[in-house]
């Protein structure tokens, strides 16, 4: 446990006193000060014509879908881009800077090693996030908000950061060259999204059902739309498990390689 | 302390190391010498359970490196080949984090952290990001961290390895200081560094130990051999006929020029005096005459080389 914490708080500080992860704070503030307002705008423009308007779906005139549910697929983009920055680094600048014979040769497991680096890629990914809520938290003073829903749509993406977090700490843990590791990463955090494409191909109500399953945009959709389902929460869980699961076995691999 | 047991490590087809077998006491300074890619970082990064042998067993203080590593790693202070210093830190910070690393409880962190960096002469640079230091600050830095814990053992992969003489001189102090406290295996292929800090050495050579014994027994292994420095103010055209009466005498070298030799004979004083007196009744201008023992570097050289050059030449290869 000490091991843990220890890890967690050296990588923890190494993203807060980086600049890497400010220049990502500040390009994901810059991109939100541009998108938000525009959707707020043409949201109140919506609004005020809306009688005008024939054939607007009643979705739309939710605050909730026209702006927040747009602000977090902007989100989900960006995170995709911009976590494979913060972890690229965890295991493969180990590896090249040789400071990873340290953490072999310290009496910590290779569970620990790997805990403790995705919790702090996941305190970093959190302040992402919370920048994102920034908007929302602002928009509450000019409009009546219902914070249940935005609090699990946000929560929702937080998962989703969890996700690729997972899967790009061990895309790291595979190589000793951070540029490939941030490439696979961004390959693999696009690539998750297809998986469900699969439930369009396939012809048995079996076969159809899996990719339902396994589809990360069916589970999140009923997040961002404010319902919290177990087998929506043990879908994340388990690929989150899988790929630690993973990074801990390559950690681990190297003492036998 | 350290118990290795017919410990082998294949890499592929590459045998790295092949059937060691040794035994180091507590308290111990071991030398652990060899020419490069003998086998030393691999012996090393098995021990400290970085590494797993292919077969074999290697404990330290009783823990077995790969049933219990993390027993093992609590006891060892590791220096690998490259310091393993995060350039993004501050000296005093990163030494701080080792320490938690490895296990020191809080309320003593402060005061392990302090030891060691007076230990290792870094008072001045405590402050600074270790990406700023130069490469001998690096390598006491890494010195630092292997002892911050206060270890029982430590393992030092070539600690001096480019430090400036003054700064050699300084590591080999500070590992003269930490001997009794800690067991050290100090690994290098610079003799000096052995000569001047350890007790025991085993000399390794294509993953085969090839010797281990004290300094001592190992510099009189080839008994009763000395050697002769010679210099002279006149050429000397012809030294073996003017030896040739000293049956005693093994062989005689021209240095850099007709001026210089070099004799290697067996025998006590006697011989010596007799050299000397033919050189004098030859009335050569003697300057220069030094008897001296085969020291550490010959034996190493036999030992290692030595083989390769027999090898070569069974195989019909020309060296």
């Amino acid at each position: 446990m000490i091991g843990i914490l220890t890890i967690f708080q050296k990588e923890f500080k190494g993203f807060v006193f980086a600049p890497t992860f400010w220049v990502i704070c500040f390009l994901l503030s810059v991109v939100f000060s541009w998108v938000y307002p525009i959707q707020l705008d043409l949201f109140a423009k919506l609004l005020m014509n809306y009688v005008m308007q024939q054939g607007v779906s009643v979705n739309q005139l939710n605050i909730h879908y026209g702006v927040f549910l747009r602000q977090v697929s902007y989100l989900n983009l960006m995170l995709i881009i911009v976590i494979p920055a913060l972890t690229m680094k965890l295991f493969s600048e180990e590896k090249k800077m040789r400071t990873f014979d340290l953490l072999m040769t310290s009496p910590v497991t290779s569970f620990q090693i790997v805990l403790g680096k995705y919790l702090a890629a996941m305190g970093a990914v959190l302040g992402l996030i919370l920048i994102a809520f920034v908007y929302p938290l602002v928009t509450s003073f000019l409009a009546k908000i219902f914070w249940g829903p935005l609090f699990i749509a946000f929560f929702g993406v937080f998962l989703l950061g969890a996700v690729y977090t997972a899967m790009d700490l061990f895309c790291s843990s595979l190589t000793e060259n951070s540029l490939i590791a941030y490439v696979t990463s961004v390959v693999l955090n696009i690539s998750i999204w297809f998986v469900g494409i699969g439930a369009e191909v396939v012809d048995s109500e079996a076969g159809r059902k899996f990719f339902e399953h396994v589809s990360l945009s069916s589970h999140l959709s009923s997040l961002v739309e404010g319902t919290i389902r177990t087998n929506g929460l043990i879908f994340f869980g388990s690929i989150i498990v899988l790929f630690c699961f993973l990074a801990e076995r390559v950690i681990e691999s190297s003492r036998w390689r | 302390m350290i118990q290795v047991k017919d410990l082998t490590k294949d890499f592929g087809p590459r045998r790295a190391i092949d059937h060691l077998n040794f035994t180091v006491n507590k308290g111990d300074v071991v030398g652990f010498l060899g020419p490069n890619g003998a086998g030393k970082s691999t012996t090393m990064k098995i021990i400290t359970g970085f590494m797993a042998p292919s077969s074999g067993q290697a404990s330290v203080a009783g823990f077995d490196v790969f049933e219990s590593p993390i027993e093992v790693k609590k006891r060892i202070g590791y220096l690998p080949e490259t310091p393993p210093v995060y350039g993004d830190m501050y000296v005093r910070d990163y030494l701080e984090y080792v320490a938690a690393l490895k296990g020191v409880s809080k309320d003593k962190i402060k005061s392990f952290v302090k030891n060691s960096i007076e230990k290792t002469n870094l008072g001045d640079v405590q402050t600074r990001l270790i990406h700023h230091l130069s490469k001998g600050f690096k390598q006491r830095v890494g010195i630092a961290q292997a002892i911050v814990s206060d270890p029982e053992v430590l393992i030092l992969d070539e600690p001096t390895v480019g430090l400036d003489p003054k700064q050699v001189a300084e590591i080999r102090d500070l590992i003269k200081a930490l001997k009794g406290q800690h067991t050290i295996i100090l690994s290098t292929h610079v003799l000096p560094e052995v000569q001047a800090t350890c007790e025991k050495i085993i000399i390794i050579n294509n993953g085969k130990i090839v010797a281990q014994d004290s300094i001592h027994s190992l510099a009189m292994m080839e008994k009763g051999q000395r050697r002769l420095q010679i210099r002279t103010r006149k050429d000397v055209l012809d030294m073996i006929s003017i030896l040739s009466s000293i049956p005693q005498i093994l062989s005689v070298k021209e240095g850099s020029n007709q001026k210089e030799w070099e004799i290697s004979l067996q025998g006590g004083d006697d011989v010596i005096e007799a050299i000397s007196a033919c050189l004098v009744a030859k009335g050569l201008g003697l300057l220069e005459f030094t008897p001296t023992k085969l020291d550490l570097e010959d034996v190493f050289i036999k030992l290692t080389y030595g083989q390769a050059t027999k090898e070569n030449l069974k195989n019909g290869v020309e060296i």
